[in-house]
C-alpha cells in the first residue's frame, strides 16, 4: 500500500520528505476516524452493557435497537449552547479539552494495529507511552482550575494525585515488558509474542499484568477509580462546568483512552494483533474489545474506592508489587530468556 | 431568597474560612444529598473541618395544614411527609386520631396494618440500600434493589391502588380488605426477596472496597446517640437495642416474635448491617401475620361526626426511627394542634459529630447511612 | 486500609464474586417494559383520575350534592348546578377537576353517596398547556362512560365494586 503510494508520489515528481508529511497526515486522519467511530460505538456499548447487567435494555428508541442513540446524542451536544462560566479563565478553559484530546490521541502513534501497521514504530515506544499518558493530568488540572468551580478544583486535585501515583507502577510494569522483549519498540514486543499463546507475556508477567490493569484503570479514570469525576461526591468533578461540544470532546477523549488502554493491555500481554486464521486487525479488535468489556463490567459492579485508600493502594501495594515483578522479570530473562 | 437573621448569621460564620480552608456548599443541588439538603462545609483539601446542615427547602406547612383539615383529609398529607414510608406516617397520625376519638380498631385491620407497615419497611429499606450503594458508586446494586422494590410496589398497587402514596389507613381500620390472592403474592415475594438479599450481600456487603468505605466512618457513640435523641437504625447501630415495636408495642406487635438487630461500633457499617438484618426481621413478622390473619371486618365503627377531645402523643417505629404525632383536639373534627416528630430531622444534628474530620467522600456515606428523607425533615 | 497485599487480593477476590453476580444477571431477561409500545395491566382498584359515571341511559348519576368537593383535601373540584324547575332535581352544569391539584387520594369517591364518581385507570394525563389539565364535566363523563359500554380497544374502567370501608354512610 505504502509502496504503491510512494511510486505514484514519485511519478508526480515530489520528494521523500513531502511524502512523509502527507502519509503522516493520512495516518493521523485514519487514527482519528478510528477513534471517533470507536468512541461512538463505545458509548452505545457501555449503555447496552450497563443496561443488560442491570436487568434493563439500554437505549432502544432511536434507530433499530437504539443504534443511532449516540448519533442523536452527538447531534444534541454539538447544537447545545456553549457556556463559559463568567469567572472562568477563558483561554485555559477552552484549551483544556483540546489538550486532553491531544493526549488521548497521541498514544495511538505507537499502537500496533497489525504486526507492521503502526503509525510510527518509535524505537522508544514504551517511554513515549509513559510520557504521553502523563499529559492528560495537565489537561484535567487546566479544566479544574479554569472552571472557577470548587468541585472542579477538588476533582482536578484528586486527579493530579491519582495520576502521579499510578504513573509509577504503570511505568514499572512497562519496564518489565521492555525487559521481556529486549526492546522498547512496540513492533518488537508484538513480534516477541508471535509464536502462539504460550509466548504471550501474560504468563510470566501475571503479576505485571495485574499491576498494569489496576494502575491502567486508575490512569484512565475508570471505575472503581473514577474519583476525579465521582458523580455522587464531586458532582461531576473537573468537567462540572463544561457543556455542549467541549464536554463531548472530554467524553470522546475518555473513550479514546479506554480503547488505548485496552489495546495496550492486549499488545503487551496478549500478543496484540497476532493470532491464527483471522487477519491481524480483527484479532486486534477482538482482544481490545475483550478488555473494554472487562473494564465496563468492572465499572458496573464495584463501588468507588476512597481517595486516601486509592493513594495507599498505589504506594503501599502496587509499587512494591511492580518492583517485585521487575526483579522476577530480571531473573526470568537471565534464566530462560 | 430574603436573608433572615438566622441565615445571615450562618452565612457569616460559614463564609469566613482561614487561608488554607475552602468553603463549599454541598447541596441543595448536589447529586447525593437525597433531595434538597444543603451542607455548608469548610474543608481543608478534602477533609471536613466544620459542617452545618441547612434545611427548609421542602417546607410545606404540614402541621398548619393539618389544623385546617378534618381527620380523614389529613391522611393523604401524611403520605407526603415521609414519602418513602407513607404507611408509617399515616399510622402515627391515624393512631393519634383513634385515641382521641376512642375508636376501637378491629383485629383484622390491625393485622393488615402490621403487614403493610412491614412491607413498607422493606420497600423503604430497599430504596435506602439502593441509594446508599449509589452514593458509594455502585450503580448496579441500586438498580437491583429498585427492581425488587417495584415488584413490591406492584403488590401495594393491587392492594391500595397507588404505588407510593397509598392513603390506605383510615381512622378505625384500613381503606379496603386484602384482595384475593394477596397472601400467595406476598409469600412468593418474600421468597424472592430472601434469594435476592443473598445476592445483594455478595455483591455489596462482602465487597472489600465497600467495607473499607464504611467501617470506622461516621462513628457515633451510644451516649451521644442517646443524648442527641437518635432513634431507629441509627440508635440501634450504636448498640442500643431500642425498638418501639418492642419498647412500646403499639397495634398487635406484641404478638409476634422478632429480634432487634443491634450494631456494635456505631459506624456507617453498623447501621448498614442493622438495616440489612431488619429485612429479615420484617420478613419474619409478615410471615407470622399472614399465618394468624384473623377474619372479620377491616373497618371499625367510627362516629359519623368526628370529635377530637384531649391530647395524645402516639409514636410508631418507621424505617427511619421514631415517627410521632402529637395531636390536640378541641371538640371539633379538626385538630387544634398537630405536631409531627420527624426522626430524620433529629438525625441531621448527628451529621456534625459524625462527619467532622472525615473526607467529603465519607460525608456522602454518612448522609446515606442515616437514610435521610428531606420531605420528612422539612415537612 | 489498602496498605497490604492481602487487602489488595481480597479486593480482587470480592470484586470477582460481584462480577460473577453481575454477569449472571446480564444473562437473565430484562425487566424493562417498553412503555408506549407495551403497557402493564392496571390492576383492579388503581387510583387514576376520578371520573363521573352515568346510568344505563347515559345520564350522569351525579346529583350535585357537592359532598365530593367538601371531602377533597385540596379543593380541586369545582361544582356549579341549577335546579330544574320541572323535575325539581339539581342539574350539574360545571364539574371541573383540576388534575394539577388532585392527589388521587380517592376521598371524593368514598364520600359520594350515589356511586356517581369512580377512580378510573387513566394515568396518561399529560397536556401541552395548563387549561388542558383541568378536566371538565363532559371529559370526565366521557371517560366514565367507557366503563358502562365497553367498546373493543378501550380498556375498561375497572374500578367498580371496590368496597371502600371509609368512615362514610
Amino acid at each position: 500500500m505504502t509502496e504503491l503510494l510512494w511510486g505514484a508520489w514519485q511519478g508526480w515528481g515530489f520528494g521523500q520528505s513531502s511524502f512523509n508529511v502527507v502519509m503522516g497526515l493520512i495516518k493521523g486522519l485514519l487514527v482519528c476516524v478510528f477513534l471517533a467511530v470507536n468512541a461512538l460505538f463505545l458509548v452505545y456499548m457501555e449503555r447496552k452493557v450497563s443496561g443488560y447487567i442491570q436487568g434493563r435494555l439500554g437505549p432502544m428508541r432511536v434507530g433499530p435497537k437504539g443504534l443511532l442513540q449516540t448519533a442523536a446524542d452527538a447531534l444534541k451536544l454539538v447544537t447545545k449552547e456553549d457556556i463559559i462560566p463568567s469567572g472562568a479563565d477563558v483561554a485555559v478553559f477552552i484549551l483544556a479539552p483540546l489538550v486532553f484530546f491531544a493526549a488521548a490521541t497521541a498514544i495511538w502513534v505507537v499502537i500496533p494495529f497489525g504486526p507492521q501497521d503502526i503509525v510510527q514504530d518509535l524505537n522508544i515506544g514504551l517511554i513515549y507511552i509513559s510520557a504521553v499518558t502523563g499529559l492528560s493530568v495537565l489537561a484535567i488540572l487546566m479544566a479544574g482550575w479554569s472552571s472557577n468551580n470548587k468541585w472542579s478544583l477538588l476533582g482536578a486535585m484528586r486527579s493530579a494525585a491519582q495520576l502521579v501515583s499510578y504513573e509509577i507502577p504503570l511505568v514499572l510494569s512497562l519496564v518489565a515488558i521492555g525487559m521481556m522483549a529486549g526492546s522498547l519498540r512496540l513492533g518488537d514486543i508484538v513480534a516477541a509474542q508471535q509464536s502462539g499463546v504460550t509466548s504471550w507475556f501474560v504468563f510470566p508477567q501475571i503479576l505485571g499484568f495485574i499491576v498494569f490493569f489496576t494502575a491502567g484503570l486508575a490512569e484512565i479514570n475508570r471505575a472503581p477509580f473514577d474519583l476525579p469525576e465521582a458523580e455522587s461526591e464531586l458532582v461531576a468533578g473537573y468537567n462540572t462546568e463544561y457543556s455542549g461540544f467541549r464536554w463531548a470532546v472530554f467524553f470522546l477523549a475518555e473513550y479514546a483512552n479506554l480503547v488505548a488502554f485496552s489495546a495496550l493491555a492486549a499488545t503487551f500481554f496478549f500478543g496484540g494483533p497476532t493470532g491464527p486464521f483471522l487477519p491481524p486487525f480483527v484479532w486486534f479488535l477482538i482482544k481490545t474489545y475483550f478488555f473494554i468489556f472487562v473494564a465496563m463490567w468492572i465499572r458496573w459492579t464495584l463501588p468507588r474506592i476512597r481517595v486516601d485508600h486509592l493513594m495507599n493502594l498505589g504506594w503501599y501495594v502496587l509499587i512494591p508489587l511492580a518492583l517485585i515483578n521487575l526483579g522476577w522479570t530480571g531473573l526470568y530473562v537471565v534464566l530462560w530468556g | 431568597m430574603a436573608e433572615t437573621a438566622v441565615t445571615g448569621q450562618l452565612k457569616q460564620e460559614a463564609t469566613t474560612p482561614a487561608e488554607h480552608e475552602l468553603f463549599v456548599n454541598m447541596g441543595p443541588q448536589h447529586p447525593s444529598t437525597h433531595g434538597v439538603l444543603r451542607l455548608m462545609l469548610t474543608v481543608d483539601g478534602e477533609r471536613v473541618l466544620s459542617l452545618k446542615p441547612d434545611v427548609g427547602y421542602l417546607h410545606r406547612c404540614f402541621e398548619k395544614i393539618a389544623e385546617r383539615r378534618s381527620v380523614p383529609m389529613v391522611v393523604p398529607y401524611c403520605d407526603r411527609t415521609d414519602y418513602l414510608a407513607a404507611i408509617t406516617s399515616e399510622w402515627a397520625y391515624v393512631m393519634a386520631a383513634e385515641k382521641l376519638m376512642g375508636v376501637e380498631v378491629p383485629e383484622r385491620a390491625e393485622y393488615i396494618r402490621v403487614i403493610v407497615g412491614e412491607m413498607q419497611r422493606i420497600a423503604s429499606h430497599l430504596l435506602w440500600f439502593g441509594t446508599f450503594a449509589l452514593d458509594l458508586g455502585a450503580t448496579t446494586a441500586f438498580l437491583y434493589s429498585f427492581r425488587e422494590r417495584e415488584t413490591l410496589f406492584d403488590i401495594f398497587q393491587k392492594l391500595t391502588g397507588a404505588r407510593m402514596l397509598y392513603n390506605y389507613l383510615r381512622v378505625g381500620g384500613v381503606r379496603n380488605d386484602l384482595y384475593d390472592g394477596f397472601v400467595e403474592d406476598m409469600q412468593r415475594y418474600l421468597k424472592l426477596l430472601e434469594e435476592k438479599l443473598i445476592e445483594y450481600n455478595n455483591l455489596l456487603t462482602g465487597n472489600r472496597i465497600f467495607e473499607t468505605r464504611t467501617k470506622g466512618v461516621g462513628v457515633i457513640s451510644k451516649e451521644d446517640a442517646l443524648a442527641y435523641g437518635a432513634s431507629g437504625p441509627v440508635l440501634r447501630g450504636s448498640g442500643v437495642p431500642h425498638d418501639l415495636r418492642k419498647a412500646d408495642p403499639y397495634s398487635v406487635y406484641d404478638r409476634f416474635e422478632f429480634g432487634i438487630p443491634v450494631g456494635e461500633h456505631g459506624d456507617v457499617y453498623s447501621r448498614f448491617v442493622v438495616r440489612v438484618q431488619e429485612f429479615y426481621e420484617s420478613i419474619k413478622i409478615i410471615r407470622q401475620a399472614l399465618k394468624d390473619l384473623p377474619g372479620g371486618p377491616w373497618q371499625g365503627d367510627v362516629p359519623r361526626r368526628m370529635k377530637l377531645v384531649g391530647d395524645v402523643y402516639t409514636r410508631v417505629e418507621s424505617p427511619r426511627g421514631e415517627v410521632g404525632v402529637y395531636l390536640v383536639g378541641d371538640g371539633s373534627d379538626q385538630p387544634y394542634r398537630c405536631h409531627y416528630r420527624s426522626p430524620c430531622f433529629v438525625h441531621l444534628q448527628l451529621l456534625e459529630p459524625m462527619g467532622v474530620g472525615h473526607l467529603i467522600a465519607d460525608m456522602v456515606a454518612i448522609i446515606g447511612s442515616i437514610d435521610i428523607v428531606m420531605g420528612e425533615v422539612d415537612r | 486500609m489498602f496498605r497490604s497485599v492481602r487487602d489488595f487480593l481480597s479486593m480482587i477476590r470480592t470484586a470477582l464474586v460481584g462480577m460473577v453476580i453481575t454477569f449472571r444477571n446480564m444473562l437473565q431477561p430484562s425487566i424493562t417494559i417498553q412503555y408506549p409500545d407495551e403497557q402493564l395491566d392496571v390492576p383492579l382498584g388503581y387510583r387514576g383520575i376520578p371520573v363521573l359515571l352515568s346510568d344505563e341511559e347515559g345520564n350522569l348519576k351525579c346529583v350535585s350534592c357537592e359532598l365530593c368537593a367538601k371531602a377533597c383535601p385540596v379543593n380541586c373540584i369545582e361544582i356549579q348546578s341549577h335546579r330544574d324547575n320541572k323535575t325539581r332535581k339539581k342539574v350539574l352544569d360545571v364539574y371541573n377537576l383540576d388534575s394539577t391539584w388532585c392527589m388521587y387520594c380517592g376521598l371524593c369517591v368514598e364520600a359520594c353517596p350515589f356511586d356517581a364518581l369512580a377512580m378510573s385507570d387513566q394515568f396518561e394525563l399529560a397536556s401541552y398547556d395548563l387549561p388542558g389539565l383541568v378536566y371538565t364535566r363532559d371529559q370526565l363523563a366521557a371517560i366514565g362512560r367507557r366503563a358502562i359500554t365497553p367498546t373493543s380497544g378501550i380498556r375498561e374502567t375497572q374500578n367498580f365494586g371496590i368496597k371502600t370501608g371509609g368512615a362514610k354512610r
